[in-house]
């Protein structure tokens, strides 16, 4: 099979990528072992919350300078201030481009909710979901009506409405039923998110709701109610809206994350729509590297037939999504074998508290400024790594794994198409 | 009782929440006396809750102790009727490897046989198909009445007998101070760690039935019981490999013992003395790790290819010889010390040595001198009389929960045995589940924080295996600790304190075993919480 590119890996980071390379008529093919880390976000993608060494950080771009003191490897360092600030500016248009509405910019973090009720700062926001500038000060509602499914376990209206009261917002707390939801009663793990959203993408359920909401918020300004809606419709908060006249916003919900995966169906659909291949539930195996230069890669499904490409683009995420694999003495990257740095002592991977900084969560696959991957010191000339995969960095500490994955696929992306000569 | 907490008074106050301390309490109570039961933590915390959860044959101390398996395959046979919903049959099985000496075999089987423990020699190949998980490279091996015992239901379910037969029992409640009048205990005085409060309580005799810790209440007492700390670490894998219970034939060793239990297996121990500063916080290392899977493979080669879900490490009260204080001549037997008699300090007794299998018969020798110094004469039933949720079958109990959802009542049966019948009521929303690997749901947690004395997440685990899945917690512990804050526990700030320290808890079970899927899932879990739910452990918290 002959591509331009095989990018393997169908997460965010493929998918940008992907997405980038197509636009510009590359001929692409996503390989994709099926879940990534969509199916757990939080509705937002971060940027850059905080340093390696805790102090937070409000204005992401002013603070690469000391980032680069701090941590020499960080993608964004090898991505440097001019190149992070051209692609910043690009995203909030791609990301419309391909039909998935954010509000944010680089410039300043804005503020989500959490599912626990906390404000965690940010870059980007899916649209519909409740966010502000700041953590602290006035809200612009006086008073919230929150509702949530009876049974459904996943939500926490009791911790959000802790939180808005601190912020002088009155709260009140609904739980609903609707005859609809009946039958995932019927087996008691079917209450889940990914479950409730199907039902409301039935336009007589989302009406029907519209009226539950509108006969019983009250004067509330505002209705605040799960991330279970709009898997595949982009019109289902619209709807309710109109009928129960008001606005209405969302919040997350624990995992699996409903808007996470109206984002990647999003992304895959308009991918396909641009004439990429997407193989789902495919897993590359092994390559063939000649010269330095990767020639072949071969799938589980495809066997021994080869897939042949200009150029590859590594985007398998990290240990979760089995990018990285660890074993008692050893980390290593599965596809390539390509160099990962680690310490050969398993005990200093580890804190001893979990909330403190983890060494494993930096590990990752060590690469040249431009993002090509490295096997024994030498760099791979056709082989571009993108997204958690890489190492140097610190998703949960630094809150920089959407920026990370988003950005370096776009650098990865623009620096294929400079090569070509393309777009 | 008087509303004074402070001059309550009691016939007897039991120091220790383990088996030891439950079932004193419970013989107690069932004898008549006015019991206190004082915890400094939450019940089965200590090495109740930190062992094989074996019901012993007695088998394996056959050639080295004879008196301790005699001990063991009585109380095996009580247990199997009095506490019926905490004990698995499964028998066990002694294998001899390539390795091990064979004429040891004809040695065991004899020893078990004149303790009293049905020893039957089986073929190999009769092994193998009776246990498909065996190492195939057996060449011998012995069928020994073995089971699988669980230690919280066990510790659980005293606890409940004893106060439905007028105990008081308080968890959380740390002795400080034991209280002496001269020659004479009076009393303990205790740190409440829920409300910070110090209380005294008096009583004419105070057992010390603290395990390992026992060496420091007797030294707040004034006397000196020789202890010496022995750390066993053992390993839960994710599946249960074995259905029988598998032992190496051979003199007793490290890391020898694979035990079924519910959906996992353990295997254990190592066995190394430690410092008394350490007992607090056991930490396993990964040299007894790799040790425990070295081991453990030769019984069960599939574990080379199992997932491990945690590391954890208990400490045996072993106690040296009074005419030994070199401490060399450990003794694993009963110790029953009446100090009136030993140190002339009156109104004192410690229970310590023995093991979960003998808790019972360690109560009943308790109580007997704690009546003899009151002057009670009554004698003691727990032998004979089954625990609650042991008095019913579960074809019965089945009946009585038949409303609800198939994996959740056998579940619930499996856990709660005829005391599963309070979740007869759930209504639909109740059946909601909590927690998917463990079939755990809302109306199980609500009866938990209801009658069971739950105080945080980790108590919730214990009463009802919320967290000990496959998945370790990962969105269960969210879900119960909002139902727990709905339920009105507590606020949503020590809400998510409680959640920030379970987790906490389970990834000191995580990190000594954290690659492949186990790293997978830490991963995840610091995603969802750090990132997804923004939690984070205050500064106070983590000190």
């Amino acid at each position: 099979m002959k591509f331009d590119t095989i990018i393997i890996g169908g997460g965010l980071s493929g998918l940008v990528c992907g997405i980038r390379l197509v636009k510009a008529g590359r001929r692409c093919v996503i390989v994709s072992a099926g879940q990534s880390a969509l199916h757990f976000s939080s509705g937002s993608f971060d940027l850059l919350n905080a340093l390696p060494d805790g102090s937070p950080v409000e204005c992401p771009l002013e603070a690469l300078g000391q980032l680069a003191l701090q941590a020499p490897e960080h993608p964004y360092v090898k991505l440097g201030v001019e190149r992070m600030k051209a692609l910043l500016a690009e995203v909030p248009a791609f990301f419309a481009g391909a039909g998935v509405a954010v509000e944010g910019q680089g410039v300043r973090n804005h503020y989500r909710m959490t599912p626990l009720g906390a404000w965690h700062p940010t870059w980007l926001t899916l649209k519909d979901f409740f966010c502000c500038g700041s953590p602290e000060g006035k809200l612009p509602w006086r008073k919230a009506a929150i509702f949530n499914i009876a049974g459904f376990l996943d939500f926490y209206a009791e911790f959000i409405a802790g939180d808005l009261k601190k912020r002088g917002v009155e709260c009140s707390v609904h739980l609903f039923n609707m005859d609809a939801l009946e039958h995932l009663r019927k087996n008691p793990s079917e209450m889940r998110s990914a479950n409730i959203a199907r039902v409301f993408e039935k336009q007589e359920n989302l009406e029907r709701l519209g009226e539950i909401l509108r006969d019983e918020a009250g004067d509330a300004e505002v209705v605040l109610l799960p991330a279970v809606f709009g898997l595949e419709r982009a019109d289902a908060l619209a709807c309710l809206r109109r009928v129960a006249n008001r606005k209405v916003m969302l919040l997350p919900t624990l995992p699996p994350s409903v808007p996470g995966i109206r984002t990647q169906l999003q992304l895959k659909k308009y991918f396909q729509d641009c004439g990429g291949v997407y193989m789902l539930g495919d897993t590359v195996m092994k390559a063939e590297v000649e010269d330095g230069h990767v020639v072949r890669v071969y799938s589980y499904n495809h066997g021994n037939i080869p897939f042949v490409a200009d150029d590859v683009v590594l985007a398998t995420g990290s240990f979760f999504s089995q990018g990285l694999i660890a074993e008692p003495g050893r980390v290593y990257e599965p596809v390539f074998g390509l160099d990962v740095k680690y310490p050969e002592e398993r005990e200093q991977w580890f804190d001893l508290n979990f909330f403190n900084r983890q060494a494993y969560q930096s590990f990752g696959v060590e690469t040249d400024g431009g993002f090509r991957g490295m096997r024994g010191g030498k760099v791979l000339d056709n082989l571009y790594v993108a997204g958690a995969v890489l190492g140097g960095f610190n998703a949960v500490k630094e809150g920089c794994g959407g920026g990370v994955s988003i950005l370096t696929a776009l650098a990865v992306a623009q620096q294929i198409m400079d090569k070509r000569k393309i777009g | 009782m008087g509303q004074n907490e402070v001059n309550k008074d009691f016939d007897v106050i039991i120091i220790g929440g383990g088996a030891t301390g439950a079932g004193t309490a419970r013989d107690c109570a069932k004898r008549g006396l006015r019991v206190l039961l004082l915890e400094r933590f939450d019940i089965a915390t200590g090495a109740t809750g930190r062992n094989h959860g074996l019901l012993h044959s007695g088998a394996r101390y056959a050639v080295t102790d004879g008196e301790s398996a005699e001990e063991c395959i009585k109380e095996n046979m009580i247990l199997r009727r009095i506490a019926s919903h905490c004990v698995e049959e499964t028998d066990g099985l002694f294998l001899t490897l390539p390795e091990d000496d064979i004429q040891y075999q004809g040695k065991f089987v004899e020893a078990c046989q004149r303790a009293g423990i049905r020893a039957e020699v089986i073929d190999p190949k009769e092994a193998l198909r009776m246990e498909p998980s065996a190492n195939p490279a057996l060449i011998g091996a012995v069928r020994v009445p073995d089971g699988a015992v669980d230690p919280f239901r066990l510790t659980a379910s005293n606890i409940m007998d004893a106060k439905s037969h007028g105990a008081e029992v308080l968890t959380y409640h740390e002795v400080v101070e034991v209280l002496r009048s001269g020659s004479q205990v009076t009393g303990v005085k205790v740190f409440d760690h829920k409300t910070k409060a110090t209380k005294s309580y008096y009583a004419d005799v105070v057992v010390n039935a603290g395990g390992i810790w026992g060496h420091r209440l007797a030294e707040m007492a004034g006397v000196r019981v020789n202890m010496l700390p022995s750390k066993g670490a053992l390993l839960i894998f994710g599946h249960r490999v074995n259905r029988m219970v598998l032992n190496r034939c051979r003199k007793p060793a490290d890391a020898d013992i694979l035990v079924p239990g519910d959906t996992i297996c353990l295997i254990g121990t190592t066995s190394s003395k430690v410092p008394f500063e350490e007992v607090d916080d056991m930490l396993v290392t990964s040299k007894e790790v790799d040790l425990l899977l070295r081991e453990g493979e030769k019984l069960a080669p599939s574990l080379a290819q199992t997932r491990i879900l945690r590391a954890y490490a208990g400490v045996r009260p072993l106690v040296a010889s009074d005419d030994d204080p070199s401490g060399r001549s450990v003794s694993r037997g009963i110790v029953v010390l009446d100090h009136a008699v030993r140190d002339g300090l009156e109104g004192f007794v410690t229970i310590t040595g023995g093991k979960l299998m003998t808790y019972r018969l360690m109560a009943e020798w308790t109580t007997d001198l704690v009546c003899k110094k009151l002057g009670v004469n009554a004698t003691c039933t727990t032998a004979i009389e089954p625990l609650p949720g042991s008095r019913e079958n579960a074809e019965e109990v089945n009946k009585k929960i038949i409303s609800l959802p198939l994996p959740q009542r056998q579940s619930s049966i499996a856990r709660h045995g005829d005391l599963a019948e309070r979740l007869s009521h759930n209504t639909p929303v109740e059946n909601s589940l909590v927690c998917e690997c463990e079939e755990v749901s809302v109306g199980e947690v609500k009866y938990a924080l209801n009658e069971l004395d739950v105080n945080n997440l980790v108590d919730l685990r214990r009463r009802t295996r919320v967290g000990m899945g496959t998945c370790q917690g990962e969105l269960c512990a969210c879900r119960a600790a909002g139902v727990m804050s709905r339920e009105g526990k507590y606020c949503t700030r020590r809400a998510k304190e409680d959640l920030a320290s379970f987790l906490n808890e389970r990834w000191k079970g995580m990190r000594p075993i954290a690659w492949g899927d186990t790293l997978r899932e830490s991963e995840y879990m610091s995603w969802v919480y750090e990132s997804v739910c923004g939690l984070n452990m205050s500064q106070k918290q983590s000190e």
